[in-house]
């Protein structure tokens, strides 16, 4: 647990140039009702919008891991995560952002069938960049399922949104820590 | 006098019972016996009976409250005049609603204290049955952990972990929900061991030596006007010889937050006093003036430290606090410690040197007192011209209780007073609602602190708009024969609202004014003696009286209105400026 670890604390409080951006938290939690209710009401309470947060099991019976994606600045962040380690359902806490991982989320999307076969090929050219598959249908409706960062699902949609989209679903982001960061789509290195 | 009848002892004589299953109910008292406690403030109800129909069977003291924040708020006085876990008891729905504002103060005063409600049946959870509220949803932000049982054979673990929860680390409340019929079902399921308690998540500080000791040491040597600013953290940890050993032995000077009243005996040459929005003029000049500021089990609030990029400007800041969370929350932070404040103290002592004397230093600070207690109301003597003022008041209850009661303040100018006034000298006897700020708190707090407590003479300090909100707490007073002495501040006003309202808002009053019953009639109807003072040569035999008096006793002391607490931070302000008012 963090608690222990660092004893020694400098902080500048209230930083006014602090910078505000995209966190990624990621908390190992007990699985009981009510956890989900003390993580979520923590970050309302400090008026952070949640932007997605995922929760699911473990390899830990009992434990469940969340990862949480939320904008916010980084001294103000950073309490609030100790104040999040002090619930008592929650068992470790860690900002990502500033560590490699990996990131991913998964989105569900439904599409006019394409019009003509260069319709097609570019449909089937954007899914290709942003980890994604057509899914099988009997009814004759496109549906696929897309599996890149969240900012490739962004700039996909956007393509695809010109291709007759219907419908979506997005899962929330989950991420890993890494030990080097891993490349990005384009591949450039990523955060 | 005796208006109320008090129950009649035959009459509540248990039946006879031949079986007795070892039902859930009987698990929670098992539970909190073992786990010490001696007396529990409740109210029941209809999903509690199961414990109610069990509780005489237990050596367990039940004190039946009037409302349930006044039950929650007498395990909180319990709790903080003990140092132990006090325990309150509702029923559902509005039973367990009453309880949120006594769970709210004591989280932000981190306070330890068990909240044990029932609930409606399980089968009926979540489908609004007869005083069904979702309780454990309410009281999550206000509580250090709130859960419900839902197996009868989790009850003796669940109350054990409770009171782990609670006064483990840093302090606080934990709520516990039990369905009715959680409390009506058997269960063998034996009590825990302290091992086999299963908290895993539960920040417990880091035990022992703290070798960030060093740096401040260091830090220390290199000062030449150190503050110490003492917390209630340093009370929680039981550490207040500890840290007048350090103070002496560096020659620090020591200010107090409002919960740090009580760390050190104020008469000692080393107090500064109570320092924030309302304290001592010379403290917060010390604050300022300080070239090093340790902050040890504080939390460097608002009232204490008004515009933050004000505060201290000249001194590297120190925070050590148990709650890693604590530390950078409010003000620049160049030494973090997260330490318990008793390990902090206890490695920090053999560390020092002997300091030689801070004479420059104590001397200013010294100097800076002498004016700021003359120009404070007390020093004025307005008394002397006839004029009740409540600095007069809480002075002659210091010196007739030889500054040795638990004082239990309420909240607003009272407050304020009390902390100014009484002239503490020992810790876990001054106790108010400092973070939340709740009006009502003094009157129940006081009456869980003089049972928790029974070897002190406990005085509850209040004023006339707080006592009434929780006045009803005098029934429960009489019926135990709770030796309360209640002090109430009497300005026919809400201080506190009037001040702000001359001071910042114009003079534009509204709601300020404030309609209150005769207190003495009122007494008289509850059988309890009262006396009123409206003259300064009226308040020493009034206190003797009181103090006479076998149980609870109530004075009225008739304020001069015009008299507002100065100095004062303004709202924005920092501490550099003050005002100061006409009276000071």
């Amino acid at each position: 647990m963090m608690a222990a670890a660092a004893r020694r604390q400098t902080l500048p409080a209230g930083d006014p140039d602090a910078e505000h951006r995209r966190h990624l938290v990621s908390a190992l939690v007990i699985d009981r009702p009510g956890t989900l209710n003390r993580v979520s009401g923590l970050l309302r309470a400090r008026s952070f919008n949640i932007e997605s947060l995922t929760v699911g099991t473990t390899d830990e019976p009992g434990r469940s891991r969340m990862t949480i994606a939320l904008r916010g600045d980084d001294g103000h962040l950073r309490q609030v995560l100790a104040q999040l380690e002090r619930v008592i359902d929650v068992l470790e806490v860690r900002d990502l952002t500033t560590v490699p991982h990996v990131e991913l989320e998964l989105a569900l999307v439904e599409l006019d069938p394409p019009a003509d076969p260069d319709a097609e090929a570019a449909v089937r050219a954007v899914l290709a960049q942003s980890g994604g598959e057509t899914l099988p249908t009997t009814d004759g409706t496109w549906r696929a399922r897309l599996t890149a960062s969240p900012d490739a699902i962004d700039q996909a949609l956007t393509a695809l949104r010109g291709h007759g989209l219907r419908r979506l679903v997005r899962a929330g982001a989950v991420a890993m820590t890494t030990t080097t960061p891993p490349p990005s789509e384009n591949g450039e290195p990523g955060a | 006098m005796t208006a109320l009848r008090l129950p009649d002892p035959d009459a509540a004589a248990a039946p006879q019972r031949t079986v007795a299953p070892r039902i859930g109910a009987r698990a929670v008292c098992e539970a909190l016996v073992r786990q010490g406690v001696t007396t529990v403030f409740g109210y029941p109800g209809g999903t509690l009976l199961p414990i109610y129909d069990v509780l005489r069977e237990f050596p367990l003291r039940h004190i039946l409250v009037r409302h349930e924040q006044g039950g929650a708020h007498a395990a909180d006085g319990f709790s903080r005049a003990t140092g132990g876990v006090g325990v309150a008891m509702a029923t559902s729905g509005p039973g367990a609603i009453n309880l949120v504002t006594g769970l709210a103060t004591a989280m932000m005063d981190s306070v330890p204290m068990v909240a044990i409600t029932a609930n409606v049946p399980r089968a009926l959870l979540g489908k609004d049955a007869f005083q069904e509220t979702d309780i454990i949803g309410i009281a999550l932000p206000i509580t250090k952990y709130a859960t419900v049982v839902m197996n009868p054979d989790e009850v003796p673990l669940a109350v054990a972990e409770a009171f782990e929860i609670a006064r483990s680390g840093r302090p606080g409340p934990v709520l516990l929900d039990f369905p009715k019929d959680v409390l009506q079902e058997e269960t063998t399921a034996p009590h825990p061991e302290p091992h086999e308690l299963r908290l895993p998540g539960l920040l417990r500080p880091t035990r022992g030596d703290v070798p960030e000791a060093d740096e401040l040491a260091g830090l220390i040597a290199k000062a030449e006007r150190p503050l110490i600013l003492a917390g209630h953290g340093i009370q929680i940890a039981d550490a207040t010889e500890l840290l007048r050993q350090v103070a002496e032995k560096a020659e620090i000077p020591v200010a107090h937050t409002l919960l740090g009243i009580g760390n050190m005996d104020e008469t000692h040459r080393l107090s500064a006093g109570y320092a924030g929005m309302h304290g001592w003029m010379h403290v917060n000049k010390a604050i300022q003036q300080s070239d090093l500021l340790i902050g040890i089990g504080c939390r460097y609030d608002d009232r204490i430290t008004g515009k933050t990029s004000t505060f201290a400007p000249n001194a590297t800041i120190v925070h050590v606090d148990v709650d890693r969370s604590e530390i950078g929350k409010n003000v620049r932070t160049d030494l973090g410690i997260v330490a318990d404040a008793g390990d902090l103290l206890a490695a920090l002592l053999p560390r020092l040197p002997q300091s030689e004397p801070r004479t420059a230093w104590l001397d200013q600070i010294g100097e800076w007192r002498t004016v700021s207690e003359a120009r404070s109301w007390h020093g004025s003597g307005a008394w002397r011209q006839g004029r009740l003022s409540a600095d007069y008041v809480v002075d002659r209850i210091g010196a007739a209780t030889n500054h040795a009661a638990t004082l239990v303040s309420d909240v607003g100018q009272n407050q304020m007073w009390a902390a100014r006034y009484y002239g503490f000298r020992k810790p876990f006897h001054h106790l108010s609602s400092g973070g939340l700020g709740t009006m009502g708190y003094g009157v129940p707090a006081a009456m869980g602190a003089a049972l928790g407590a029974p070897e002190r003479e406990t005085w509850a300090v209040v004023g006339d708009g707080g006592f009434q909100m929780t006045m009803q707490e005098l029934a429960t007073l009489v019926q135990d024969q709770i030796p309360v002495r209640i002090a109430v501040l009497n300005n026919h006003r809400l201080g506190m609202i009037r001040q702000w309202q001359e001071i910042i808002y114009d003079e534009n009053y509204h709601s300020a004014e404030l309609l209150g019953p005769d207190l003495v009639r009122l007494c008289e109807a509850y059988g309890i003696p009262a006396w009123r003072a409206t003259k300064p040569e009226e308040v020493d035999g009034a206190i003797a009286a009181a103090r006479r008096a076998p149980g609870p006793a109530l004075i009225d002391f008739h304020l001069d209105e015009a008299q507002n607490v100065y100095p004062m931070m303004l709202p924005g302000k920092g501490l550099s400026d003050m005002v100061e008012g006409a009276g000071e």
